[in-house]
């Protein structure tokens, strides 16, 4: 085996490392650096990813696969992973624990990306805890407040459940076929199809995915976590762990299961529909901000579903292009709210809510950066053109249309013009309500993360052609054989 | 040869980013006004290189951009096309002139967002791949819903977000309509294309005839809200209303509606699985826009309400021109497009004027302000006159095209919309007289008249109906040699 093949897992777990070790030696006042010392191991992991696109193999008793969907969604989390390490140096700006965000930050990535590479249910589920655990403690980060601990219990109890769940579902599949490796489950389609036991893991791995990427009606605790956890953790859990949802689905229903499709295509159809218009008609009465991304969140993991009623290459390409293009604009969008949350409270300490839309009033004026930031995100979340969004939106739905399921793709794009109405309300709160506050000095690392985050909803959107192809690509290891 | 068509399309979008930057209203609009008379130029250039004997498409651009879908970079205009970027490039810098000496908030904003529009719509005239023109569909929301929610008049936040959802449903419906087309036309070629010309090729290939018409409904129906047509107008009155002068004379530029029946419809029209349904559709919306449009602006109190009511009215020759399906009545509906451009102008531009001078639009409220504002009221009587169809203005040129064309094959919906003419008459003369003329009402106080850059572009605007009413052939031939050729096809398929 070459070790090459996991150089950037090796790279993110020295970092992690380093940077628990370090921070141990170090005062508070000069941990700064850690989150410079993080930011490079994950800069240094994604190029290391990025340089090694194309590479083949298998390691582990093949319990391990590198091909070009694991190196695709490597890529998301890494992008994630960057935007949260950049932020994260202000956010834990004089925090005693900042060796302990950062770590758990990587070592969460660590897991996604093992997530992305499993070619076995149980190296999956153990990769998928390890970057569940990580993520259940960086929710409950801030220990002071009541909001971010009743986060992180949620968050918690729910994951676990729900692995528990997955567990049992992966334990019904093993007795059916004898055997845990993903092709050779796959293999024995026969099996599974003829066995009862088929049907009720599909029922229980349904509901445990259901819980990791929120579907409704398994979405409860998504809003409370996402809106409670720190702004930042946020971007990771909507951005990052919620794709290792979807790939770990993708692995399971698409490659493995894939002789019951019969069955769960048409859950996953209703809970598309159901989901996604659950998240954007909540969402249009949220005040809160981080709430109404939160629901916002809800919908764009119904719009990627649909990859999984469609299930045509280039449907499965366009859920796994919007993976990507909502790793950007996701992320950015919460790290947006961060750095609003930060004005907030660095002017009133007491703020009882920081994200409160009213706190964005005239956020044109006073920071004017993160509010053009924000305005690209939300008009990407939105699908207006030229943004990754858009791309995204087009191939998705086109797809949908492709093979027939015409009203799934108008139930979609109806309620893509519903999510117009929350958004537009952040863009006008932003520009159109005046405010007599003055201009504040914007944060430089929420800045850069916010312009690394414009700058991939822009470029995806304006030059999609070499993602579109790698999605492709990506979507040909599901399907063999491709268009 | 020069990427002309490249260049009038992104030296607006490039202006609009260089206005922004600006600092005071002076550069600003310099800025604007810069970018608007070169492409004003550049028009001009291509109309005296353009061959208006021919229906193809010219000046083409064609790169590919995301060859996996089948998405280029495709530009060309033809005689559809043509008029309406002249029409815009002319009344652009004319319209920057109008506003020079307003006094307004954030000025380099104001100005980026006209020159974005006009980048924007005159992408809409010369894209001819469908990825690009939806781009440039939707881009045309953006600066208008800014334009109306920032500068607007009292309701604007409710007008633009009624604006900007109504229309963007109705995008994503033609959308739908253009995936439709697209992965019909794949399934037909084994590649992918969203080319224009290709599309509508391939169009008539389609064996499912429900697929047929449901593609071909879904693509009328965002043009029709676009344009907009009864009874999908109701963005249009808030909008327009509440719009600043400048952002409503920036809708009624935004002919992209009625574009997109001529160039994607019409050819399309013989081929659906019912084109006789199809066109009385058509027809039907087209007249009773005309009529009801024009009973909405006689019940209108306010003036910039009536003249918002009686664009729905004037639209409405425009769906039922392109229904008639004769030669005549499809460039009268052109025309309709062209003329009805510069006449509204002029038409916002004095009800801006009027609100400005006096404070208010009510009609009543107003009287006899010729007294006080004479040139005002030759520009205006004028123009009011070629709204009503005046012969020896533009507006009768196309009005009796497309009635005296649609005669031939749709006899009962031309009575309906006939009928609108005497309640057009009705209600322009009256408003003029109540608001104009009569005894001159004290209460308004002392109001000065227009000024010498209001003067200049809104007669350059007025003298160009009064020419294009007397000699409309330099537009109309272009439109001419296309709406032959699209009449032509429906002959051959026996609609």
């Amino acid at each position: 085996m070459d070790v090459m093949l996991f150089a950037p897992e090796i790279t993110l777990v020295l970092t992690g490392l380093a940077v628990l070790l370090i921070g141990l030696f170090i005062p508070t006042d000069s941990k700064k650096i850690l989150g410079y010392l993080a930011s490079i191991g994950v800069l240094i992991a994604l190029l290391l990813t990025v340089s090694s696109l194309g590479t083949e193999a298998t390691a582990f008793n093949d319990t391990v696969s590198i091909d070009a969907l694991s190196q695709y969604f490597k890529i998301v989390f890494l992008v994630v992973a960057l935007l949260f390490t950049i932020a994260g140096i202000k956010y834990t700006e004089g925090n005693s624990h900042t060796e302990e965000f950062f770590a758990l930050g990587i070592f969460g990535t660590i897991g996604m990306m093992f997530v992305a590479s499993a070619n076995d249910l149980m190296v999956l589920f153990v990769a998928f805890e390890l970057a569940s655990l990580a993520t259940y403690a960086l929710a409950g980060f801030e220990k002071q407040n009541a909001k971010s601990l009743e986060a992180a219990m949620k968050y918690f109890i729910i994951g676990s459940l729900s692995a528990a769940l997955m567990l049992l579902g992966i334990s019904y599949v093993y007795g059916a076929t004898g055997t845990t490796s993903i092709p050779a489950i796959a293999a024995s389609a026969g099996v599974l199809a003829s066995s009862p036991m088929g049907i009720v893991a599909v029922v229980l791995l349904v509901a445990g995915f259901g819980f990791k990427i929120a579907l409704v009606p398994f979405h409860m605790w998504a809003p409370d976590t996402y809106q409670g956890s720190p702004s930042v953790v946020s971007a990771l859990l909507a951005a990052g762990s919620k794709k290792m949802g979807i790939v770990a689905a993708l692995k399971v229903f698409v490659v493995a299961l894939i002789a019951l499709q019969a069955e769960w295509q048409t859950v996953f159809a209703i809970l598309a529909v159901v989901t996604m218009t659950y998240g954007n008609v909540v969402a249009l009465k949220q005040t809160s901000v981080k709430r109404m991304l939160a629901y916002s969140s809800l919908a764009q993991a119904g719009y990627i579903t649909m990859a999984f009623v469609v299930l045509t290459p280039l449907a499965l390409g366009g859920g796994i292009f919007y993976a990507l293009s909502h790793g950007f604009m996701k992320a950015g969008a919460f790290i947006a709210t961060a750095a609003v949350t930060y004005m907030v409270l660095s002017e009133n300490k007491d703020s009882p809510d920081p994200d409160h839309i009213d706190n964005f009033r005239g956020l044109g004026k006073r920071m004017p950066i993160t509010a053009v930031c924000l305005t690209l995100f939300v008009f990407a979340l939105a699908g207006i053109p030229l943004t990754a969004g858009y791309m995204s939106k087009f191939v998705l739905f086109s797809s949908t249309i492709q093979s027939g399921f015409v009203w799934l793709a108008v139930i979609a794009i109806l309620n893509s013009a519903i999510s117009l109405g929350y958004y537009a309300k952040i863009v006008k709160y932003m520009y159109f309500l005046p405010t007599d506050q003055e201009k504040v000095s914007e944060p430089f690392p929420y800045t850069v993360a916010l312009i690394i985050a414009a700058i991939g909803v822009l470029v995806i959107g304006f030059w999609s052609e070499p993602f579109v192809y790698w999605a492709m690509e990506a979507a040909k290891v599901l399907i063999p054989g491709g268009m | 040869m020069m990427p002309i068509l490249s260049m009038i399309v992104l030296i607006p979008l490039i202006f609009a980013a260089l206005t922004l930057f600006t600092k005071t209203k002076e550069q600003a609009r310099v800025i604007a006004l810069t970018g608007t008379v070169i492409v004003l130029l550049l028009t001009v250039y291509m109309y005296f290189n353009f061959d208006s004997t021919i229906a193809d498409n010219q000046f083409e651009e064609l790169i590919p951009w995301v060859p996996s879908l089948g998405i280029t970079y495709h530009l060309g205009v033809d005689g559809i096309a043509m008029p309406l970027i002249l029409l815009n490039a002319i009344v652009l810098p004319l319209l920057v002139l109008f506003t020079w000496n307003d006094e307004r908030k954030s000025p380099n904003k104001f100005y980026a967002f006209i020159l974005a529009t006009e980048g924007a719509v005159i992408g809409v005239f010369t894209a001819l791949d469908f990825f690009l023109f939806y781009v440039f569909w939707e881009l045309t929301l953006i600066p208008l819903f800014f334009m109306v929610s920032i500068w607007g008049g009292p309701n604007k936040h409710n007008a633009a977000i009624k604006f900007f959802i109504y229309t963007h449903v109705a995008s994503l419906v033609m959308l739908l309509g253009i995936f439709g087309l697209y992965f019909e036309a794949w399934k037909l070629t084994g590649t992918p294309s969203l080319d224009i010309p290709t599309l509508i090729a391939q169009f008539q290939f389609i064996e499912s005839g429900i697929a047929k018409d449901m593609i071909f409904l879904a693509l009328l129906f965002g043009f029709i809200v676009k344009i907009p047509s009864f009874p999908f107008h109701s963005w249009l009155p808030d909008a327009y209303t509440e719009a600043p002068t400048a952002g409503s004379v920036l809708f009624v530029m935004l002919k992209i509606g009625g574009y997109g029946l001529f160039k994607v419809m019409l050819p399309m029209l013989p081929f659906t699985a019912s084109p006789n349904l199809m066109i009385t559709i058509m027809a039907a919306l087209g007249s009773v826009s005309v009529l009801y449009g024009a009973f909405l602006a006689l019940s209108q109190k306010d003036l910039k309400r009536m003249v918002a009511y009686s664009s729905v009215s004037h639209m409405g020759y425009v769906t039922l021109g392109a229904a008639g399906m004769v030669s005549l009545s499809v460039s009268g509906a052109m025309f309709q497009q062209f003329s009805h451009g510069l006449i509204m102008s002029i038409m916002f531009m004095s009800c801006g004027i009027i609100n400005n001078a006096t404070g208010t639009r009510i009609i009543n409220d107003l009287g006899g302000l010729a007294q006080k504002m004479p040139k005002l009221a030759v520009i205006m009587v004028m123009t009011f006159m070629a709204s009503l169809g005046l012969p020896g203005l533009s507006g009768f040129i196309a009005e009796v095209s497309v009635l005296a064309g649609s005669f031939v094959n749709l006899p009962s919906y031309v009575m309906i919309a006939l009928l609108a003419i005497v309640i057009t008459a009705a209600y322009h003369l009256w408003a003029l007289q109540r608001a104009m003329f009569g005894v001159y009402n004290k209460k308004l106080g002392t109001v000065a008249d227009i000024n010498t850059f209001q003067t200049f572009s809104m007669g350059v605007i007025a003298i160009l109906i009064l020419y294009f009413g007397l000699n409309p052939s330099p537009v109309l031939e272009m439109m001419l040699t296309n709406s032959d050729q699209i009449v032509s096809l429906m002959a051959v398929m026996g609609v």
